[in-house]
């Protein structure tokens, strides 16, 4: 049985509780002030985060988004130029498509995972698909070309993938030579200059 | 139900509720924790994007003649670390890398092959462009009395100034020791890229000369096969003219091709030494690397040398060209994986298989030169003349160029293979030919039995086989 009075009782308490700890109570005056000091700062400095990164981005399904880490640039490149430019963007081969949930989540560890290897300089020279990459393109490959029978007895098998064969997808020419400095697309704009908008 | 908390913001003897300081200071740490985190996330952002769209920086005027290589390093940094990498001698693949291999105790018939010329005394793989200079001035093929300056044109950036200077017939005609102090760097910047614009260009008269012999002209090339021309003005088949004294000259004016260089040093009669063993004019090959690279599929699709041997390389957001120039079989995902789509084992695997073919013929080749020459030399010793004798060196001496122009060309062979086979077919073709005039002549002058072959397993022993015949003390070859 549910005592609703003591429930709600209870929960005034815990929000009075809060927001009394918040207070910081018998911490002292000096430090009281750090804190909300530091509170402040990390806030700012989050934000300008947002801005820099293109944080928004992220959320979207553009492809100029991948190229926000500069080392995508070329797979940019391939792709565009590549038998796919047209119809997919990355997000349609290289993330799960099964619900939103798993979609996010594979984003965010993805995303997590390359920016800590970019940001400690340690991205390779040459990149291939990680383990957990391989079955999630495969499986976009079967979403869209479903109707091809040859196509889906292939995907069962765990020694073939579709780009085994279909090497084009990025273009003839894989890799960092994939695009020559002339070609190469800029990078998209970010918020580092106040007076332009980032996208 | 029981009530958790008996009274706001009390403990349970009614005191308000108080935190101790350490709780404080806690929180404050971690909160700078996380403002150092961010703001490094934020600085390496915004360098990151920095490095990836800011200008060439020139910090340093590079001026027209500047042979330092450092001194270009400081406006391109990257680039002079990884040519710096040319210093590397401990890389090794099957047939290349730049470990200085000594050919002549690997395979001691190529002894006999060079006999009394200086590659039958010193035959190094040579090591990177960084020791160029450091190398040439070392060689015993170099020793005095030899004196050409031509052989400064391929070995310091400081070759142009001082070509500019002087003159290039005066250049060449010099003595190689008295320009030994004006040449104070190895092979570098200069010799490929304008100081001024960076764009590549050449640098070394040899090449354009060469084209202009072929009715072509080289300013008309493109910006791709300037990615290979940079390269073919030294690893190409040259010699030293004899008018204008030591003029280094491609042998280009019949076509780029081996039978075209043949017929080109057939009508100028000219030959590098005279073979002590059998007395026949032999032309040594010099590296004509970019020649073979011509003929072979990798050219035909466009492919430039500096697309396998410089591939691209990134670093954060910059990418540029790798000028640790190198074997692609040290660097596989990098150079043949941007085409080739398979594991670098399988890469390896049908590289060196393609090689090995090429190296094992090769061996066959030299088998039957050098038993051609000793051939020829036994035929001498039965008293066959000298103008019977002619077509046979002739022969021989084709043979010999044809070996040479691949075994000379680095990459064994995968330059070009199917290109390297046929010559190397030709080559021994011709070599037994000889072989085959020489024993009927023997039987002409009444000798039947094959000329007893001397031992040549080893270097020293090959060597001492070299040292008799130039001694006027020839083995005795026939009964």
């Amino acid at each position: 049985m549910i005592d609703t009075q003591s429930n709600a009782a209870y929960y005034s308490d815990m929000v009075g509780w809060i927001l009394h700890l918040l207070g910081l109570p018998g911490v002292g005056r000096f430090w009281q002030v750090a804190i909300y000091g530091l509170v402040g700062v990390a806030a700012g400095l989050a934000l300008l985060l947002v801005r820099i990164s293109n944080a928004a981005s992220y959320l979207s399904n553009a492809p100029e988004t991948c190229m926000n880490c500069h080392v995508m640039t070329d797979a940019y490149a391939s792709w565009q130029r590549g038998s796919h430019g047209r119809v997919t963007v990355c997000n349609d081969c290289h993330v799960p498509h099964d619900n939103i949930l798993s979609k996010s989540a594979f984003k965010a560890m993805d995303g997590a995972r390359h920016s800590t290897i970019f940001m400690l300089r340690k991205e390779p020279q040459v990149m291939h698909l990680s383990s957990g990459a391989v079955p999630v393109i495969q499986q976009n490959c079967v979403r869209c070309h479903s109707d091809q029978f040859q196509m889906i007895r292939l995907s069962d098998s765990t020694q073939q993938t579709c780009w085994t064969c279909h090497q084009n997808i990025h273009g003839d020419v894989h890799g960092l030579s994939a695009s020559p400095r002339e070609l190469r697309p800029a990078l998209p704009q970010a918020g580092i200059d106040l007076k332009k908008s980032g996208e | 139900m029981k009530k958790i908390i008996k009274t706001k913001f009390a403990d349970n003897n009614g005191q308000p509720l108080r935190l101790p300081l350490w709780v404080g200071i806690g929180l404050a740490m971690l909160l700078a924790a996380a403002i150092v985190a961010l703001g490094l996330m934020s600085v390496s952002i915004m360098e990151r994007r920095w490095e990836a769209q800011r200008p060439i920086l020139v910090a340093s005027e590079i001026g027209q003649w500047e042979s330092d290589n450092a001194k270009w390093g400081e406006n391109y940094p990257r680039q002079y670390e990884r040519y710096l990498m040319t210093q590397i001698t401990d890389t090794q693949t099957k047939f290349g890398g730049s470990v200085p291999r000594d050919y002549l105790d690997d395979d001691p018939m190529q002894v006999i092959l060079f006999a009394g010329m200086g590659f039958s005394k010193d035959y190094l793989q040579g090591r990177g462009h960084y020791y160029a200079l450091e190398d040439v001035t070392h060689t015993k093929r170099l020793a005095t009395p030899f004196q050409a300056a031509t052989c400064w044109t391929c070995k310091s950036s400081d070759v142009p100034r001082v070509m500019h200077e002087m003159g290039i017939k005066e250049f060449y005609a010099s003595n190689f020791y008295d320009l030994k102090d004006q040449m104070t760097h190895a092979i570098g910047c200069l010799d490929c890229h304008d100081p001024a614009t960076m764009k590549l260009r050449i640098s070394r008269p040899g090449l354009k000369e060469a084209f202009t012999a072929q009715g072509k002209d080289i300013a008309q090339a493109t910006h791709q096969e300037m990615r290979s021309l940079v390269c073919a003005q030294c690893h190409v088949e040259y010699y030293f003219a004899k008018e204008p004294k030591n003029y280094l000259t491609l042998p280009w004016h019949n076509g780029m091709g081996v039978e075209g260089m043949i017929a080109y040093f057939d009508r100028i009669d000219f030959a590098d030494y005279t073979h002590p063993i059998s007395k026949t004019p032999v032309i040594k090959a010099q590296h004509p690397d970019y020649e073979l690279y011509s003929k072979g599929i990798h050219a035909y699709r466009n492919v430039s040398c500096a697309d396998c041997h410089m591939p691209y390389r990134s670093e954060g957001g910059v990418k540029f060209t790798d000028h640790h120039i190198q074997s692609p079989l040290l660097n596989i995902s990098n150079s043949c994986a941007v085409c080739h789509r398979w594991s670098e084992d399988e890469i390896r695997t049908r590289v060196e298989s393609i090689q090995t073919t090429v190296a094992n013929a090769l061996l066959k080749a030299e088998e039957a030169i050098v038993q051609a020459h000793f051939d020829i030399a036994a035929a001498m010793q039965a008293n066959v003349a000298d103008e019977e004798l002619a077509p046979l060196r002739k022969l021989l001496r084709h043979a010999q160029f044809r070996w040479d122009y691949i075994s000379a060309s680095n990459g064994r062979g995968f330059h070009a293979p199917q290109e390297a086979m046929r010559i190397l077919g030709d080559s021994v073709n011709q070599a037994q030919q000889v072989r085959v005039m020489a024993a009927r002549l023997l039987a002409k002058a009444g000798i039947t039995d094959a000329p007893a072959y001397p031992d040549i397993s080893t270097r020293q022993k090959a060597f001492d086989v070299n040292q008799a015949f130039i001694g006027n003390t020839p083995i005795r070859l026939i009964k």
